[in-house]
């Protein structure tokens, strides 16, 4: 008798990883150190360098100027664009200690739970069921940009904490909170053009963690600085449409860019 | 048609070859005893198989469609090496996750099913990186059962297992080969444990297949054999070299015949045609491993 077989559609394959990814995804401890580092850090960062505002200069003798001036500096900086001087992006520590950061954090998701998948024997598991590797891409793609985007989530939510607890001003200068809310999700629909990357260099490397973190956070430098351009604090619809249609075609092209090394490379 | 049917299959890494125009035919339903010396490609061919390694050329095909076929893979069980769990997860929570990926509807079911075939329905609550080695390979095996595979593929599935276990991975294999109309292959150096199961046989070594039978053909063809001692044992010899593909002299000087023919053709050749006496003679059998021993050999 000859054997026959069910279809596996894609909508079941799918359902059926994206299942497992996310079950895995928030069953691993990292997710939750990583979100509880994405809600500490803004508090410790705004708390800290407001502590350090204001004291003497050991070398100088001058009152050295605090760090933040403003709460929203932790999210972002404000685009030059807007004519507002005092609050405009520059290179400076507040541009670079910020939101921003974040994006490094994701790295280290992206690049632990795939190695994961490889240093178990999981993903050899999963490929011996399931020839189409599109499935694994898709799925984790989505899964990590849910997970970043929770991350940035924290990190807004402990920087309102830190904000208040330091007793910065919340005034917006050169924006207001519609551009607050847009800057806010253009940076989460930017973590899918990041998840994308990261992804690729984490099936390059597969269960070589080091190697993964090492080229993400290598070319995530790289990619560092045009992240104020495009989510500054007085962003708009346009930011957020250009972000959204940059995170999915990076997902989409990045994406068949890693479904083609796992098509191309052996797995084990 | 086949359940596996491997053409001119090759495989380099590197300067290396590790298969060499490998051919396979695995007839469906069959308990495939797959046999080498290590390093001879059979975990590579199985790797293939699997779509875990890329071939460098050839073509591989499972029940008549290309290996890539996702519908096809859906339905293959795998134990390669150790099978692939969390350490840190349970053994229930790692087969419910595999039962996930195959999108098994009555999952928890399913889990419990395939764990009491293994034997380790008491064991479901441990975390897998506190399990024996024999659980392990319990656990893989179970894990290769999941959702009623049509073909399973195994590597060594009986290391690590005590005379228990080999009795109930025995049992488990003959059964789902029965009831599922399954195909196994079957990599293993313990080849007493082999014998007892397959039905077929495929020999590789070099990274090519030197021989590939049935278990009757291997019975019949190959594992009998003639062994005799005559007055001129150099001219007798001789003789038979001449009338027979194999024949050779073992430790004790008896001249051995393997081929499936009776005693006393044999007594009557060397006689009639060569005035040849046979002083001793006797028909015997040789085991798997000896056979597989002496094909060995040759090759060297």
């Amino acid at each position: 008798m000859d054997a026959t077989f069910e279809k596996f559609t894609f909508a079941k394959r799918l359902k059926t990883m994206l299942k497992v990814d996310f079950k895995r995804m928030f069953t691993m401890p990292l997710i939750y150190v990583l979100l509880g580092v994405s809600l500490a850090m803004p508090i410790l960062m705004l708390v800290m360098t407001g502590m350090m505002g204001g004291e003497p200069d050991p070398t100088t003798g001058a009152e050295a100027a605090a760090m933040f001036t403003n709460v929203w500096q932790s999210i972002s900086s404000v685009s030059e664009a807007s004519g507002s001087a005092d609050a405009a992006m520059s290179m400076d520590l507040t541009t670079m200690c910020n939101m921003n950061l974040m994006y490094f954090m994701i790295a280290v998701l992206v690049c632990v739970f795939t190695a994961e998948d490889f240093r178990s024997g999981y993903a050899k598991n999963l490929f011996t069921v399931r020839s189409k590797k599109v499935d694994y891409v898709f799925s984790k793609t989505l899964v990590c940009f849910v997970g970043g985007a929770i991350m940035m989530l924290m990190f807004f939510i402990g920087a309102m904490i830190g904000g208040g607890i330091a007793g910065l001003p919340f005034t917006m200068e050169g924006f207001n909170a519609g551009g607050i809310v847009a800057c806010l999700f253009s940076k989460i629909f930017l973590v899918a053009v990041f998840v994308s990357i990261f992804l690729a260099f984490a099936v390059v490397a597969k269960q070589r963690t080091w190697l993964s973190i090492l080229l993400a956070i290598g070319v995530g430098a790289f990619m560092f600085m045009m992240i104020p351009m495009m989510t500054p604090l007085n962003a708009t619809f346009i930011h957020v449409i250009m972000t959204l249609a940059g995170g999915a075609i990076f997902a989409v092209g990045i994406g068949a860019v890693s479904n083609l090394i796992l098509n191309k490379t052996s797995l084990v | 048609m086949n359940a596996i049917e491997i053409r001119d299959l090759k495989k380099n890494f590197g300067q290396k070859q590790a298969l060499n125009g490998l051919n396979m035919t695995v007839p469906q339903g069959a308990i495939y005893g797959f046999i080498g010396e290590n390093g001879s490609g059979k975990s590579t061919t199985e790797k293939i198989i699997c779509g875990l390694i890329l071939p460098s050329g050839g073509e591989v095909k499972l029940f008549g469609k290309d290996y890539k076929d996702a519908d096809v893979r859906a339905k293959v069980g795998v134990l390669i090496e150790a099978p692939g769990c969390f350490p840190n997860y349970s053994v229930w929570n790692n087969m419910m996750l595999q039962a996930a990926n195959l999108g098994i509807e009555n999952a928890e079911e399913e889990v419990r099913k395939v764990l009491k075939v293994v034997h380790m329905e008491g064991s479901a609550s441990n975390k897998f990186k506190n399990c024996s080695l024999g659980m392990k390979q319990r656990i893989g095996i179970a894990f290769a059962l999941l959702g009623n595979p049509t073909l399973l593929i195994l590597d060594e599935p009986i290391n690590g297992l005590d005379a228990d276990g080999m009795r109930i991975m025995r049992e488990v294999l003959t059964d789902v080969t029965k009831s599922y109309n399954c195909t196994v292959v079957i990599s293993s150096h313990i080849l007493g444990e082999l014998e007892k199961i397959a039905t077929h046989y495929g020999i590789v070594r070099g990274g090519k297949m030197i021989a590939e039978m049935t278990a009757e053909e291997l019975n019949a063809n190959c594992r009998t054999y003639v062994a005799l001692k005559a007055k001129d044992m150099t001219t007798a010899m001789a003789a038979l070299e001449r009338k027979y593909s194999r024949v050779e002299t073992d430790e004790e000087d008896y001249i051995r015949i393997y081929a499936a023919v009776k005693a006393e053709e044999v007594v009557d050749y060397l006689y009639n045609e060569h005035r040849i006496a046979v002083t001793e003679i006797k028909t015997s059998k040789i085991g798997l491993e000896e056979y597989y021993i002496d094909l060995m050999r040759e090759g060297r």
